[in-house]
């Protein structure tokens, strides 16, 4: 691919994302315009920064975790980790919902615990690296994962609304300069210190024995990705709750644009993960302002179909 | 020969019941060519990978370099080695101009390109590649990480399979060239007359070392039939 067309991609989406900013930034219940009391700096804002960088979090945890497995199916909320991190934050609630309010980095912490977890035995399980196997464990942690936080939103019903809305993605409505400040923070560091991990994924492509052989510390590589994917997923998470597809979608996308190099598509894939996520946030209130669509339901209309068509074409 | 780059002393190795390597000695020293063959299954591919580190369980002594594989970090690793895989790939469709992206040089990759006739396929996707192009691809990413070859160790699994007669041939020059530059190298191989061009043939059967020596006396039709169970014409 050569790198007169790779900034000519760039510079088209960069240009998309900017253009998407403003229209939704614009966009309201009442239709178009910037609001008579600043809505769209108190209401609109946070809801366009927490979409942007969990989508871009999301898009760049999409493509390590795609390069770890070695699995272009991967993904983290079809593996699973998204569920762990509501589940940590469920698990929280229930055994003390205050501090939630009384410790902004509480939320974060426990979804980040969950995440690490279910990643933990997504890594156990899935040892063999097959796309089949991950695919089912996928299904299993989400199922079991899903399960904890509803016996936990059926059982403590001061958390069951946060909760319900969390597994639907429907989280971007509630945010606030002052709820997404740290979890945007955590999605720029974790998508920051993943883009670290572009040279050693490349290598990792061609199999784990000639990756080593090359030089790429398979430990450090495999922690450092999982590690920092879990924080992606976690704080983004925190920002939208459970949103499958955009960490999926986002890499295939910039494959297509810009070729299969990590250095490229885990940043491109950020870019284009934020914009899908803003996309469906802004489809989805503004399509019909009665009665919104979640992100997550947005994200899944596109997502869903696109899953079954890349899933079609896999050998395994 | 006395610089030794490549060594094992008793090495073994057990996956689960089945014992696949047995007390295996053998040295490679700079300036070496030397061929291992032996019976599908007689733990070539394996030996390989004892030697590189990669079955962080194996028993015995090894030493690649100056260190043993098993407990060196890769990147330090790397510095001394080379290794081609039996059978290359890459989960995604790089073009051969990108998989230049994976070597430690990337001039280096480019000049292997031309020598083995692969620069007009530049552009081309992996997959739009026949099996031997790929192959020869992957072998020059292989050895591009080969930078200095002088007291290095490059080892390879099967590099003339699905290899057509021109890059086989190309390749013999290779290995020639670069083990006059001082690398010591080793590769296992099921084409004897391949073997009989290295300067030493290591003939391996059920995990043990049965022959180590110059291709004219290992590959003697006794041997061959008892490792391969026919007599060899070409031997």
């Amino acid at each position: 691919m050569s790198s007169a067309r790779t900034l000519k991609w760039v510079g088209l989406i960069l240009l998309a994302v900017i253009a998407l900013v403003f229209f939704s930034l614009a966009t309201g219940p009442a239709g178009k315009g910037w609001g008579m009391n600043h809505e769209w700096f108190w209401l609109r804002f946070p809801r366009v920064v927490a979409a942007l960088a969990a989508g871009f979090a999301l898009g760049i945890g999409g493509a390590t975790q795609q390069g770890l497995f070695r699995n272009p199916l991967a993904d983290p909320g079809l593996t699973g980790v998204f569920g762990g991190s509501l589940l940590g934050i469920a698990t929280l609630l229930a055994i003390n919902d205050s501090w939630v309010w009384e410790h902004s980095w509480s939320l974060p912490a426990s979804a980040f615990v969950g995440a690490i977890l279910t990643s933990l035995v997504l890594v156990l399980l899935n040892h063999k690296n097959s796309t089949n196997r991950l695919i089912l464990i996928g299904l299993g942690l989400n199922a079991f994962t899903a399960a904890g936080t509803l016996i936990i939103a059926t059982r403590f019903s001061a958390s069951r609304d946060i909760l319900i809305s969390g597994m639907t993605g429907d989280w971007l409505g509630m945010a606030t300069l002052e709820l997404i400040f740290l979890p945007t923070i955590l999605c720029g560091i974790a998508a920051l210190l993943l883009l670290t991990q572009a040279r050693p994924l490349d290598k990792l492509s061609l199999g784990e024995e000639m990756a080593q052989s090359l030089g790429v510390n398979l430990y450090s590589t495999r922690y450092a990705s999982i590690l920092l994917t879990a924080l992606a997923a976690a704080a983004a998470t925190c920002l939208v709750g459970q949103v499958a597809f955009i960490g999926l979608l986002a890499p295939h996308f910039a494959r297509a644009l810009v070729g299969p190099r990590h250095a490229l598509v885990m940043p491109l894939s950020g870019l284009l993960g934020g914009g899908l996520l803003l996309l469906a946030d802004t489809l989805g209130r503004s399509l019909w302002p009665q009665a919104p669509l979640s992100a997550a339901a947005m994200t899944a209309v596109l997502g869903a179909p696109a899953f079954v068509w890349i899933a079609s074409r896999q050998n395994d | 020969m006395t610089d030794r780059v490549l060594y094992c002393r008793d090495l073994s190795l057990q996956r689960g019941t089945q014992r696949i390597l047995e007390a295996v000695n053998i040295a490679i020293h700079a300036s070496e060519a030397v061929a291992l063959v032996g019976a599908n299954g007689a733990g070539k591919t394996s030996l390989l990978k004892c030697l590189l580190g990669l079955f962080p369980e194996a028993g015995g002594e090894i030493v690649l370099g100056d260190s043993d594989p098993r407990t060196t970090s890769p990147a330090t690793l790397s510095a001394h080695h080379a290794y081609a895989a039996q059978s290359p790939h890459s989960v995604w469709d790089y073009t051969v101009e990108e998989l230049s992206h994976l070597s430690p040089c990337a001039e280096g990759y480019l000049r292997w390109l031309e020598r083995f006739a692969l620069t007009p396929k530049l552009n081309r996707k992996l997959s739009s590649l026949s099996g031997g192009e790929r192959k020869a691809a992957h072998l020059c990413l292989s050895l591009s990480a080969l930078q200095n070859p002088r007291g290095r160790a490059l080892l390879l699994d099967e590099p003339t399979a699905s290899l057509d007669i021109c890059r086989n041939e190309i390749l013999a020059a290779v290995i020639h060239e670069l083990s006059q530059q001082g690398a010591a190298i080793l590769v296992a191989t099921h084409d004897l007359t391949f073997a009989q061009q290295c300067q030493r043939v290591i003939i391996l059967k059920a995990g043990r070392v049965i022959a180590d020596g110059p291709p004219a006396k290992t590959l003697s039709p006794d041997t061959i039939r008892d490792v391969w169970g026919f007599a060899s014409t070409s031997a």
